[in-house]
Order: C-alpha cells, then sequence, then structure tokens
C-alpha cells in the first residue's frame, strides 16, 4: 500500500492522438510516470489523473497491463479537467494516482467466447480488457466486438478497429444514417439484437452511455443471456478513489472501490441509481 | 512523561455566541456546564479545510509536488460528550480500512479523549440511547468524568487516561463508597432523562431497503432546502470535496484543498455531462437517511448516528430524523 493515495506521481504525456474532432471531442494520451515502478493495474482499474491547478479526474486506464512502458487514456473534452488535459502537449505534466478498483475477473473467462459491446467514450476501458484477453488469444474461444457512435467521426481508435478485423469479428455501427456508411444504422442496443450473438459459452462486456448500457443488457437478456454473463463497469462522479468521500456510492457499494467492474448478477441487487 | 502543556487542548468555549470545541488559552473560558456544542469536536480531527499538497512549477522536473501532513502536537478533547466520541470510532471506520488516510489518522492518533456524562441530556434533541449510546458511554474514551455536584468522579479508561491523570496527580483523590453510589444514581437517573427515542429500530434498516423506489422521499423532502446543515453538523457525516485553488499562474503554484462537502448538494453527485444520478431532493434525502440507517449498517454494522440531535435542533425547516425514521417504520403498516 501506498503511504499517502492522496499524493498523485508525476507523469510525463509521451504521445497524443486526436480520435474524434467537433463539439465532443476525444483524445487518447499516452503517459510516462516519473518512477516507473510501483504502478501495476488490472485491465477494468481506473486512475485518478491531476491537471495541477485544475483539479483531478477519474479515467479508466485503456491501455492494456501487458503494455508496461506507458500509460493510455481515452478522454471525451467534458469538465473543467478534462478539458484542460485537451489543450496540453507532449512533454507537459499530469499527476497519477491509483490503480483503483476492482478490474475485470478475466481470469475467470478463460474458455469462454468473449463478446465486448461498447458505446462513444465507453469503448476505452473496455480496449483495455479486450487487447489484455487477446493477449493470451489461445486462453478464450470467439472474440466479436459490437461498437458504436452517434457519427462515423465520433468511433474511437478508427486505425486501430480495422486492424481488429483481422483478429475477431468487429460489427460497427452509427445512431443516424450517413451517405458512406455500409454497416448498421441505429443505436447499439438494436444491433446486438440483429447480430444476436449466442450466450452459449459466452460472457457479454459492455460498457457506454449509462442509457445504452440499460438497455444492451436489457436485449442480451432477451437474448438468454443470463445475469452472471453480462458484465459492465459504471462510472460516477469521484473525489478520493478510495471509498471515503462519499459520492460515487451505489447503495453500500463505493464504486470506486468495490466496482467499477460489476455483473449484471451484482449490478441488479444494488438500488438502480447511477 | 508529557506534561499537559506539550498538549493543544480542545474544550467547549463559547464563540460568536455559539458553544465550539476551542483551543484553550485561558481557563476560564472553559466551561462544563455547557449544552450541545453546535459544531461536533469532528473538525478538530477532520478539519472544514485541509490543505494536503502543494504544487509548483520548476524549471527542472516541470512541477513539483509537496505533501502537507498535519503538525504532530498531541491534543486533548477535553469535556467531549460520549456520543462525540462514539462518533469518532464511526469515522475511524471510514477512514480506516485497505487505505489509510493519513491525515485523519495523524490527527486521531495523537488525539486524547476526556469525556464528560451527561447528567442530563444537554439537548432536547438527543436520542443516545436508541443508537446503541448512552450519557456515559465510555467507548473511544480515555478517561470519563462524571459531574457529582461538588466534584468529579473520574474513571481512567486507558493507559493514556492514566498518563493523563497521574500528569496532574495533585487534584485526584481515592473515591469514597459514597462517590461510587452516587455514581451509580446519577448515571441510572441521567439515562431516565433522555427524552426521545425511534421505537423498534432494528426495524428500519431491512424497511428503508424495501422503500427505495417509494414515493414517501417526495413528500417527506418537499420542505427541505437544501442548505445541508444536517450534514455539515452531524458528527459521523465524512463526505468531502477535493479541489485545487490557484495563487499563481504564471509560474504555477497553488495546493489541493479537501473541505466537507454535502449530500444535499446536487452538484454532489452530478457528472460533468450533466447527469445525475441523485437529481432531485427526494434522492438526496433518501440518500441521508439510507447512508446512515441501511447502507452504513450492511457495510460496518453500525448505525451511522450517534443520536446528537444536532440535525434536528438546526434544521431550518424541521426536518426531524426521529420522525422521518418513524414514518418509515410504520409506512404502509
Amino acid at each position: 500500500m501506498e503511504p499517502n493515495t492522496y499524493i498523485p506521481k508525476l507523469a510525463s504525456i509521451i504521445h497524443i492522438k486526436e480520435e474524434v474532432g467537433g463539439a465532443r471531442p476525444i483524445k487518447t494520451f499516452r503517459a510516462e510516470l516519473r518512477e516507473k515502478n510501483g504502478f501495476s493495474f488490472k485491465c477494468g482499474q481506473c486512475a485518478m489523473l491531476s491537471v495541477f491547478g485544475k483539479g483531478e479526474s477519474m479515467i479508466s486506464i485503456s491501455s492494456s497491463p501487458l503494455i508496461k512502458d506507458y500509460l493510455q487514456f481515452s478522454i471525451l473534452k467534458m469538465g473543467r479537467v478534462t478539458s484542460s488535459l485537451h489543450d496540453m502537449q507532449v512533454g507537459d505534466t499530469i499527476g497519477i494516482r491509483g490503480p483503483y478498483g476492482n478490474g475485470f475477473p478475466i481470469e475467470k473467462w478463460k474458455g469462454k467466447n468473449m463478446i465486448f459491446i461498447g458505446g462513444g467514450i465507453g469503448l476505452a476501458p473496455i480496449w483495455s480488457v479486450l487487447h489484455t484477453a487477446l493477449g493470451k488469444r489461445e486462453d478464450y474461444g470467439d472474440f466479436m466486438l459490437i461498437y458504436g457512435a452517434r457519427t462515423s467521426k465520433d468511433l474511437v481508435f478508427k486505425e486501430e478497429l480495422e486492424e481488429l478485423r483481422k483478429k475477431m469479428k468487429v460489427h460497427l455501427s452509427v445512431d443516424v444514417d450517413e451517405p458512406d456508411w455500409k454497416e448498421f444504422v441505429g443505436f447499439v442496443p438494436l444491433n446486438v439484437l440483429e447480430i444476436k450473438p449466442s450466450p452459449k459459452n459466452a460472457i457479454a462486456v459492455t460498457c457506454g452511455p449509462p442509457i445504452m448500457i440499460k438497455f444492451v443488457i436489457q436485449n442480451l437478456e432477451a437474448l438468454g443471456f443470463k445475469d452472471d454473463q453480462i458484465y459492465t463497469t459504471v462510472e460516477n462522479k469521484m473525489k478520493c478513489g478510495i471509498g471515503k468521500c462519499g459520492r460515487c456510492n451505489i447503495g453500500m457499494h463505493y464504486v470506486c472501490k468495490d466496482g467499477p467492474v460489476y455483473s449484471w448478477a451484482e449490478l441488479k441487487n444494488l438500488p438502480q441509481e447511477y | 512523561m508529557k506534561t499537559l502543556s506539550s498538549y493543544k487542548i480542545f474544550a467547549p468555549i463559547e464563540k460568536d455566541t455559539l458553544w465550539s470545541y476551542e483551543i484553550v488559552e485561558n481557563p476560564d473560558q472553559m466551561k462544563l456546564e455547557y449544552p450541545n456544542t453546535v459544531l461536533s469536536p469532528k473538525k478538530i480531527i477532520f478539519p472544514q479545510r485541509e490543505v494536503y499538497l502543494e504544487f509548483l512549477a520548476s524549471n527542472e522536473d516541470g512541477l513539483e509536488v509537496k505533501e502537507i501532513l498535519p503538525d504532530e502536537k498531541p491534543s486533548i478533547i477535553f469535556g467531549v460528550r460520549p456520543c462525540d466520541a462514539k462518533a469518532l470510532t464511526l469515522t475511524d471506520k471510514v477512514f480506516g480500512g485497505d487505505f489509510e488516510d493519513l491525515y485523519y489518522w495523524k490527527r486521531r492518533k495523537q488525539t486524547s479523549l476526556v469525556g464528560l456524562s451527561c447528567n442530563t441530556p444537554p439537548s432536547p434533541n438527543c436520542f443516545c440511547l436508541t443508537v446503541d449510546g448512552s450519557p456515559y458511554s465510555k467507548e473511544d474514551l480515555d478517561v470519563l468524568m462524571t459531574d457529582l455536584g461538588d466534584k468529579y468522579f473520574i474513571e481512567t479508561l486507558t493507559k493514556n487516561g492514566e498518563q493523563l491523570v497521574n500528569s496532574a496527580k495533585t487534584l485526584f483523590k481515592t473515591p469514597t463508597e459514597k462517590d461510587k453510589k452516587d455514581l451509580l444514581k446519577i448515571q441510572t437517573e441521567a439515562k431516565k432523562k433522555i427524552k426521545r427515542q425511534i421505537a423498534n429500530i432494528k426495524k428500519i434498516p431491512p424497511k428503508l431497503k424495501e422503500m427505495f423506489d417509494s414515493p414517501f422521499w417526495d413528500e417527506e423532502s418537499l420542505s427541505c432546502i437544501r442548505c445541508g446543515i444536517c450534514t455539515y453538523l452531524c458528527p459521523t457525516c465524512h463526505c468531502f470535496d477535493i479541489n485545487d485553488e490557484v495563487d499563481s499562474l504564471s509560474p504555477l503554484q497553488g495546493k489541493r484543498v479537501r473541505t466537507w462537502d454535502n449530500c444535499q448538494f446536487p452538484d454532489f453527485t452530478m457528472h460533468s455531462s450533466g447527469h445525475n444520478p441523485r437529481p432531485d431532493k427526494a434522492a438526496r434525502l433518501r440518500q441521508r437517511m439510507m447512508h446512515k440507517f441501511q447502507y452504513f449498517v450492511e457495510r460496518y454494522k453500525n448505525y451511522q448516528c450517534v443520536g446528537c440531535g444536532r440535525c434536528i435542533s438546526q434544521c431550518p425547516v424541521g426536518i426531524d430524523i426521529i420522525e422521518v425514521l418513524d414514518k418509515v417504520r410504520d409506512y404502509g403498516a
């Protein structure tokens, strides 16, 4: 355990990629810790990022723990801290503390067919677990990704998604039709019903806006998925990251510490307040 | 052995017409026949505002971060009420666990608690008996003093308490048999003087769990003006915010501060997207009741309430936690 978990470690931004432009921009940042030891994490865990003078924001780590050289965060420009991050340049200093939260139980999923379902920036935490599982491809069955965004311009990791098609089935969607769009048009939950992934020996992992998660889970259930075959990762406003500041709770659970990853079997038994 | 002068001593003092635990500069300021303090002594261990790190732009590393820890001087909270001392055992559970909160524990571990039994309830809204407390509870105290009229009965409860008493040995005499009888009598009477209670409190946690989606919360929260005084004054409430304060933009210099925060405020849980899991007063009143009498019970096996009655006495619109929970218990029956 860190002696004082509130003190962030300093890190340098070593790479910035503009994923999405326009009114809801997303950038992917890679950061290198000044002192490399002492930050080992599991996929699905989060880190508290600091922009000094602006504050902190809890962001899921989108790189796989298999990558040791840097930590990657894909961030939608939204509030004070994420807007400041979007103004930063390669070489700038940020703070990182953590990792926080429970992470995905991927050891438990060995031998299963993996279905990943993401919406918008919700692909970020999925990206970490997907690549960690792909790193041990032989341990798992079939892989499938169902991913969508408002428009084709809002899809993140576009080039990487094309690369990914060589390794697994990738089904993309946009919410409204566009002239050159060849794949599904409609919300992600509808695409799930369209593709009909089989629940047989499968685990579905979903992340996206709260409303998308809700309907994806509903539709997976309609396809025959059991509650303990469905996993999601929840976001709430957080300040401390360690279950003390009191705001991210869902019932008795602190999402920062007891979550953010829940099976639907676990989450459905908590108050529906997230 | 430490002499008393090596301690910061906090005691009930009337400051700006309010009773509060303040540093004693002159013993005459201190009065033990005080009503319930408006602010609990929680602020001594967990201050309302606390700078915990400073940052400064530097040429070599881009930035320097300096940890600011609380000072090491030991403290005594003198004349602390048993309920307020018990409250610290509850915040201990939150600030302990897998991630120990260094700032809290630095202060907590160097603070001695010299308690004062409540011969008469210090507030008409006291209900400590309901929530596993008592007007002469020894829980977490180093020393307990009970007013026998012309003297105090002193019980030393820990090694630390013994040392404190020994450091001022000349003040104390061995109690007589009559003193011991008087103590028992006063304590028995003290219990009877507490008038308020929540009947059948054990029924409340499971009932709350059933009532999460009940329209009850809409009705009950109508009068709330979301001032948040209930939680600021609560000795067991621990929620906090973390923010950066900038002293200079170029070169960048500033501090990171934590301050008490409040579950009754709309932006407490509001995401930067505008989505809010607790969007209205009903959800926020429910959170306060659920946290204290359901979630906390489930997580830590205690009520997160010590029955001090501050939230009742000070609520500007008369929301009364006892009445609310009475209604919860009887709802739909």
